[in-house]
């Protein structure tokens, strides 16, 4: 059985060992369940594990490998898929009592790509019900109950990628894949303390993916590192017929190879002045360390303003008309009553009323942030600031209330539809994971995974883990 | 193009932003840091919170309430009305951000990556880069 540390190998590391036959895809595999089963469920991490799948899947790999034939660097890897991902045959839940029951007969477009590269899915990661879509006021808002914090488990890995991001932080798999419309992988990633690609808007097919805002779903990967994240992003990228949002073909597929950074023109960083009102004072203080690693180690920063503008108001209308399109026979039919958050109960009716005029202008609000953001890519190749002005919030804290303060970053660069990668970058006094993140123009995926991969080559905070015993 | 607004709602999560619950008032994060877990016990803003809204604003407020009411109501709690007329109240204001927003007859609706594919038809805004610059993905 493979040692403790083996658990928080990058997918880069362990395709070093798979590849040459010194690790086994069924030990590994077996290594990876068994910890699942027996950690999942204290961190609330799993909406189900998949044994028998997962072992038929790491015996092929094995065969494959053994038999010389090597897929690449993600064949014989375990990992974990949000739950609103359709597998054939197995649950689906969308997070959501409604729909516990539910079963797809065919595998979302990620899952089929993953499975062409012989990656091994160990389960489904537990996640907010309906991503968050129809609100909520609690962590709890999951069938399986909050997601917990790896690093301090009265804390919350935040949503709505909550169980990927307690799968990767605490080593249950190599890699999960989480999903975005608004901070849904980047959140999840700066709690837990691991590396979250937001992937440019129809860069990865949400064909087989719960619809929350269909103009805003982003599928992506949350693992150990930004290499680890363009690998992964590499192989679920692409044009897809079945989601009319993909990019076009050209655009659509992405190639990693570590030696492409070597080649790459140093970045620009836009270090962003009004992403947050304040950090707390836990993050300000590794934000600040960071700040000076960009220095050093990038070509030029400087400062730089977000356009000012209504892009929160304009993404949550958005997010709530398209959400009360996507959930509306569950809004009609009463049973978003069976939704286990007091707000997720009743928001739904209330998005239902906003008019199309104000969706429409919301729409050409985002054009205008669109143009503005484009200008600014111009000048930069990345702007950076602080993943969150808070550190991992405890699990029962009333998120309605006492979470909130404005977002532009996370409103500009979802409704844009831009890439981003929160990588880690130190600890609060608390020793909860602080997350820089790295905003790219729309299509340049690049860039982030660059911005990210350059970071971590100058710092080993990605390389820390949780003591879970 | 259009005005700037500097009101930066108060909301981060996601289940306010889906629910448009922006009116809240904003924590700074030392104070979030502060509030422990007993925030949960908190009783949800009450209507003395509520922002103050012109009369055509709490006019359609109102009209949003009665349509929900007039549909869904015999489904509803009274609490849970009580928290329909506050999230219908509290949503107001931005939306009032957002209209009074400036945009031209001729912006179009926000499609994805327009940007992108638009910059594909003009030249590049940025300067060429050296013949030997190596290609980027």
């Amino acid at each position: 059985m493979p040692g403790e540390e083996i658990y928080h190998l990058s997918v880069t590391e362990l395709a070093k060992r798979l590849e040459s036959k010194k690790l086994s895809p069924l030990d590994l595999t077996h290594a990876y369940l068994d910890r699942s089963q027996r950690l999942g469920a204290r961190f609330n991490a799993y909406a189900h594990l998949m044994p028998e799948t997962a072992i038929e899947q790491a015996k092929a790999a094995e065969k494959e490998i053994q038999g010389g034939h090597y897929r690449g660097p993600l064949h014989g890897i375990p990992y974990a898929a949000k739950d609103l991902l359709a597998v054939k045959g197995l649950p689906t839940t969308w997070g959501a009592k409604p729909y516990a029951d539910q079963v797809f007969d065919y595998n979302a477009t990620v899952i089929e790509h993953l499975n062409r590269v012989g990656a091994v899915m160990i389960g489904k990661a537990a996640m907010i019900e309906l991503a968050g879509g129809m609100g909520y006021r609690f962590a709890s808002a999951s069938l399986q109950g909050g997601a917990k914090n790896p690093w301090d488990t009265t804390c919350w890995t935040c949503g709505s990628s909550s169980g990927s991001g307690a799968i990767v932080a605490a080593g249950l798999a190599a890699f999960a894949i989480g999903t975005e419309t608004w901070g849904s992988i980047i959140c999840p990633s700066a709690f837990c303390g691991v590396s979250g690609l937001r992937p440019t808007y129809g860069r990865v097919s949400r064909y087989g993916a719960m619809a929350l805002a269909p103009s805003m779903d982003k599928i992506g990967p949350m693992a150990r590192s930004a290499e680890d994240c363009a690998r992964i992003f590499a192989a679920i990228a692409g044009h897809d017929p079945k989601d009319r949002g993909t990019v076009p073909i050209d655009k659509g597929a992405f190639t990693y190879s570590p030696s492409m950074e070597l080649h790459s023109r140093p970045l620009k960083v836009g270090w962003i002045t009004n992403a947050w009102k304040s950090l707390a004072p836990g993050i300000a203080k590794p934000i600040e360390a960071a700040t000076r690693i960009l220095k050093k180690h990038f070509s030029g920063v400087k400062d730089v303003a977000l356009p000012v503008g209504p892009w929160e108001e304009a993404g949550s209308i958005i997010v709530a008309v398209e959400c009360a399109a996507s959930f509306r026979s569950l809004i009609r039919s009463g049973r978003v009553s069976e939704l286990t958050d007091p707000l997720g109960q009743i928001a739904g009716y209330v998005n239902e009323q906003y008019s199309a005029a104000d969706y429409l202008q919301a729409l050409k609000v985002r054009e205008v942030a669109q143009k503005k953001m484009d200008s600014l890519f111009d000048t930069f190749d990345v702007i950076a600031a602080a993943a969150q002005p808070v550190p991992a919030t405890p699990l029962t804290l009333n998120l309605e209330t006492d979470l909130t303060f404005p977002d532009p970053l996370g409103a500009i660069g979802n409704i844009c539809g831009l890439p981003a990668m929160s990588v880690p970058c130190g600890f609060t006094e608390k020793n909860l994971p602080v997350g820089l993140q790295f905003v790219g123009r729309a299509g340049d995926d690049f860039a982030v995974i660059q911005a990210g991969r350059t970071f971590q080559l100058h710092t080993d905070w990605h390389k820390r883990h949780p003591k879970i015993h | 193009m259009g005005n700037q607004s500097d009101s930066a709602i108060s909301r981060r999560e996601f289940a306010r932003r889906a629910a448009l619950v922006s009116a809240a008032a904003s924590l700074s994060p030392s104070d979030l840091l502060r509030s422990e877990s007993t925030a949960a016990t908190r009783p949800t803003p009450q209507a003395a919170n509520a922002p103050k809204l012109s009369p055509q604003g709490q006019a359609e407020v109102e009209s949003r309430i009665q349509a929900i009411f007039s549909q869904y109501g015999n489904r509803l709690t009274d609490s849970q009305k009580a928290d329909i007329r506050r999230l219908a109240t509290e949503t107001q204001p931005p939306l009032d951000r957002l209209r009074a927003f400036a945009t031209d007859n001729g912006d179009g609706p926000g499609l994805y990556l327009k940007p992108l594919m638009e910059r594909e038809k003009k030249p590049s805004p940025t300067p060429q880069k050296p013949a030997n610059a190596p290609k980027r993905s």
